[in-house]
């Protein structure tokens, strides 16, 4: 934009009065204005609080600039060239067949075991309605229903449960807390609502992939999950199976409220597009998510698998705030070829006995780079606080980086906490006794990288799991030798 | 203070500025005008700057220092005889608020092949023979405090060590700050070259006559030669009003040891700096820390290790401290390049807190890109354990004096390393004076 501010203001001021441009098209073009910002909240038919609460957001993003410091590079991003509002797709634009998908991808959902119904799903065909998974998830939603469980999208949840809406979103991640999350807060197209009413047990482990409806959620998502006093919830985000999307920028936002003795389980496994050989077209995964352990005793657990994108730069949080809260963060992060990863964890101790553990698995595999970041805060008020960190860093291959930057500010003597971090590779020794018990290079590399991140497997729900560790194996193909 | 001097960086820029004479020698003026530039350029830095993200440089900034002009001749041997070791049998080398003074620095009895002189003395005498080490290991890429020494450089000690050459004795700097009616600022600039295969014990000490407010902002530039060996132990001790700026370049050759012990006790508050780099295989660095911090002070440690080369060993391994309002910080960083295969590198830091009120931020951080390198590091931070404490009450031990116990014994893993004695008894002594008069809560 060329224009001064401060006539900006003025061209502007008179929309304040209610009117609104009409834009036809399913698409808005690209660019990032007030008008559009409106124009996104005016389609999905938002109540005035959330243009209120998206305008605020954008005022406040223009403000801001980009950060610069994770240890990432790639290209500016022109935020004018991107259109912020995409209808979903109609079924005669999507590709017809699995004829007209990469073999690359195909070949990958072989291996994977995934059932052809569902591979279409994931490339983006139109399925017709008779597919599977809508009876499958009309099932899931009817149990939930009866455990008094709401799991629906955003935007419903903003006409149904306003109140709700207002109490929560923005109050773990506000839209002045960096760049992206003001970003996502002004133009977020939709994600999920959780919410998990006092003392229930959510029945199932909760998971985007059974919500039919939430496809297509595009590249602003937002998701918000609400555990009421003395509630469970697991909820799993992303799929192993690589996933075909247009966007390149991803910007999402997660919030998590654990209330009192509540806990929260949030699983992820992302494997977006990581772009060509030369690193080429792949997603950006700029990623805010914190959790808010804000009652006694309760526990907030992150765990992460990483292994798709061009660039990752998360920072799954917790701010334990409750009394004896627990903060936890598992995480295991491929990058290969030229993906660049910037990830880690911040656990903010404010409660008495607050603990958190945090154990992050590097691996980083030919030109591969990778950082831990992470922030261990102690306050003053966390009496007898409690942290253990463990990273660690696997190299394969001689031209790829493992950084590890750990920050720890400890405001308390009573605090104790450790970390340690250790930075190796595959020793010879190792792959030769899985050598000469006859197992193939690869298939000694896949043992030894899938026994480094065992314990953060073991943190996954047991199907995911189970997915994760195949994975893994097929992430590193090719990466030794 | 109405010193009439401005304050902050405009005074830091002022009074480097007006130092700038360079003693008539072209290169001199140039790399001064350069390092002034630099200065200029960047600012002083705020805690957005990542390297001072936890140190505030408020109580610096508000607070006038002058250059002192003429070398402090009036004080005799009698006068600094409160600032020596007992038993420390040394090259000793006096400096005073940054000047070399050879009355107080008898050194005869030097070995063959070593020479130890004043940096204004040679500048004099032999400008030819620094040309080419002055500025040489801390490189033309100067962070501000060193920018700001090299900019008004003209005195210091200069420590040569010709091939081969092993002194016995240690050889020790003792920079002592006299207080005087305004608050000064000395930038001494040491110098030292180990010669390929050279052997020997440095021993740098910064401490005052009085607990007069002043700053030090020193620079030292130690090149390590083939196979040279040097043990370099630091004792900062200065007023408790005073400031401490520190910056340490080091460049290792193939083969060479470097043994660096740093111990922090004094000053309000006190920045140190070290920098190593090598220029040849199968070196060996080892930085050793000990820190103090009790009410009012700051102990700021940064490390910046950079394995460019194959084959080459550090070790990082800091320890504090904490009590009373204490604040410490350790920042390390350690750099392996892609082709540096086979590198060792180990940190660690480890922190005691004695009391609520003390903070510490630590942040020790790995950049690795090559694969066959073996390298970790560590933290902890905690209090002393009360099982520990326990067992010693058990044996009829009053609670400060178990606690002094258990404190000295955290602090006895980087003492034990001092090479002499003397200096052992001196540095345990005034650890356990500190931990004495520290509330311990």
């Amino acid at each position: 934009m060329t224009s001064t501010p401060a006539v900006d203001d003025i061209v502007k001021s008179e929309y304040e009065h209610g009117f609104t441009t009409e834009i036809e098209s399913d698409t808005l073009p690209p660019g990032l204005d007030e008008d559009v910002v409106r124009a996104i909240s005016k389609r999905k038919g938002e109540p005035d609080f959330m243009i209120e609460l998206r305008l605020k957001a954008y005022r406040h993003w223009l403000t801001m600039s980009e950060p610069e410091w994770p240890a990432v590079d790639y290209p500016k991003i022109d935020f004018q060239a991107i259109s912020y509002f995409s209808a979903p797709k109609r079924p005669e634009d999507a590709p017809k067949s699995l004829d007209e998908i990469d073999p690359v991808l195909l070949e990958t959902y072989n291996k994977l075991g995934i059932p052809i119904e569902e591979q279409k799903a994931l490339a983006g065909i139109a399925v017709d309605a008779v597919f599977d998974s809508v009876s499958v998830a009309t099932t899931f939603r009817e149990s939930l229903a009866e455990a008094g469980v709401i799991f629906c999208s955003i935007s419903e949840a903003v006409h149904q449960y306003p109140e709700l809406i207002k109490q929560y979103m923005g109050s773990v991640v506000p839209h002045t807390d960096n760049f992206y999350a003001a970003l996502n807060a002004a133009v977020f197209s939709d994600g999920t609502f959780v919410y998990v009413p006092k003392g229930v047990r959510c029945p199932m482990e909760l998971s985007t992939y059974f919500r039919i409806n939430a496809r297509n959620t595009g590249q602003f998502e937002r998701t918000l999950i609400v555990a009421e006093a003395g509630s469970y919830v697991s909820y799993l985000e992303g799929c192993t199976a690589p996933q075909r999307d247009e966007n390149q920028l991803h910007a999402a936002v997660v919030e998590l409220i654990a209330l009192e003795g509540a806990e929260i389980k949030y699983s992820t496994v992302q494997n977006w597009y990581p772009g060509d050989a030369e690193g080429k077209g792949g997603i950006y995964n700029f990623v805010t998510k914190r959790g808010d352990c804000r009652g006694a005793r309760s526990k907030i657990s992150w765990t992460q698998v990483e292994t798709g994108s061009a660039i990752t730069w998360k920072y799954p949080s917790c701010l334990l705030r409750g009394e004896d809260s627990v903060g936890e963060f598992y995480s295991v992060a491929v990058t290969k070829g030229r993906q660049q990863a910037d990830t880690g964890t911040k656990m903010i101790h404010i409660g008495k006995g607050t603990r958190s553990t945090i154990v992050s698995k590097g691996i980083s595999a030919g030109h591969g780079r990778q950082t831990y970041r992470g922030l261990v805060r102690i306050g003053q008020r966390a009496e007898g606080a409690r942290n253990h960190t463990q990273c660690d860093s696997l190299l394969i291959g001689d031209r790829c980086t493992a950084n590890t930057f750990p920050y720890i500010e400890v405001k308390n003597p009573s605090a104790q906490m450790e970390h340690e971090a250790t930075t190796s590779k595959i020793s010879d020794d190792q792959l030769f006794y899985c050598r000469s018990r006859g197992l193939t290079e690869e298939d000694a590399v896949s043992m030894i990288v899938n026994g480094f991140c065992k314990e953060v497997f073991n943190e996954l729900p047991m199907e995911f799991a189970v997915e994760a560790q195949k994975l893994l194996s097929i992430s590193l193909e090719g990466a030794v030798g | 203070m109405t010193t009439g001097l401005p304050t902050g960086f405009e005074g830091w820029v002022a009074e480097a500025a007006r130092a700038a004479s360079g003693r008539g020698l072209e290169w001199l003026e140039a790399r001064r005008r350069t390092a002034l530039e630099q200065a200029r350029a960047q600012g002083m830095p705020t805690s957005k700057d990542e390297h001072w993200r936890y140190t505030s440089l408020t109580g610096l900034r508000e607070q006038a220092f002058a250059l002192p002009t003429e070398p402090l001749t009036a004080l005799q041997r009698d006068d600094i005889e409160e600032a020596l070791i007992d038993g420390l049998d040394s090259h000793r080398v006096v400096l005073v608020n940054g000047r070399f003074i050879p009355e107080l620095s008898p050194l005869e009895a030097l070995p063959k092949g070593v020479r130890i002189a004043g940096l204004a003395q040679l500048l004099e005498s032999e400008p030819d023979l620094l040309q080419g080490h002055l500025n040489a290991v801390a490189g033309d890429d100067l962070p501000l405090f060193a920018a700001l020494n090299t900019a008004s450089l003209d005195d210091g000690v200069v420590v040569i060590v010709d091939g081969g050459a092993v002194l016995e004795r240690p050889i020790e700097l003792v920079h002592l700050s006299v207080g005087l009616d305004e608050p000064r600022v000395a930038q001494p600039r040491n110098l030292v070259v180990m010669q390929a295969g050279a052997r020997a014990t440095l021993i740098e000490r910064y401490l005052s006559l009085g607990d007069s407010l002043y700053c030090t902002n020193c620079v030292t530039e130690v090149s390590l030669g083939r196979d040279a060996h040097l043990a370099h132990e630091r004792i900062q001790d200065e007023s408790p009003s005073a400031f401490h700026i520190a910056g340490l370049y080091l460049r290792q050759d193939t083969g060479s040891n470097y043994v660096g012990i740093n111990v922090g006790l004094g000053a309000r508050w006190a920045r140190t700096d070290l920098c190593v780099r090598f220029s040849g295989e199968h070196a060996d660095c080892d930085l050793q820390g000990l820190y103090l911090a009790g009410d009012g002070q700051l102990m700021d440690y940064h490390l910046d290790v950079a394995h460019e080369l194959p084959n080459c060993r550090s070790q990082e391994n800091f320890k504090g401290i904490l009590h009373g309002k204490g604040r410490a910080v350790f920042d390390g960083l350690v750099f392996v390049a892609e082709d540096a295969q086979k590198t060792d590198a180990a940190m660690s830091n480890r922190n005691l807190m004695l009391s609520e009120s003390a903070e510490l931020d630590t942040k020790p951080q790995l950049e690795i890109n090559a694969d066959d390198v073996k390298c970790s590091h560590g933290t902890t931070v905690g209090r002393i354990e009360p099982e520990m404490l326990f067992y010693l009450r058990s044996r009829g031990i009053s609670a400060p004096i178990a606690r002094r116990m258990l404190c000295l014994g955290f602090a006895g893993e980087i003492i034990d390393k001092l090479s002499t004695e003397a200096l052992r008894d001196y540095v345990t002594e005034q650890v356990g004076q500190r931990l004495e008069s520290a509330p311990l809560s």
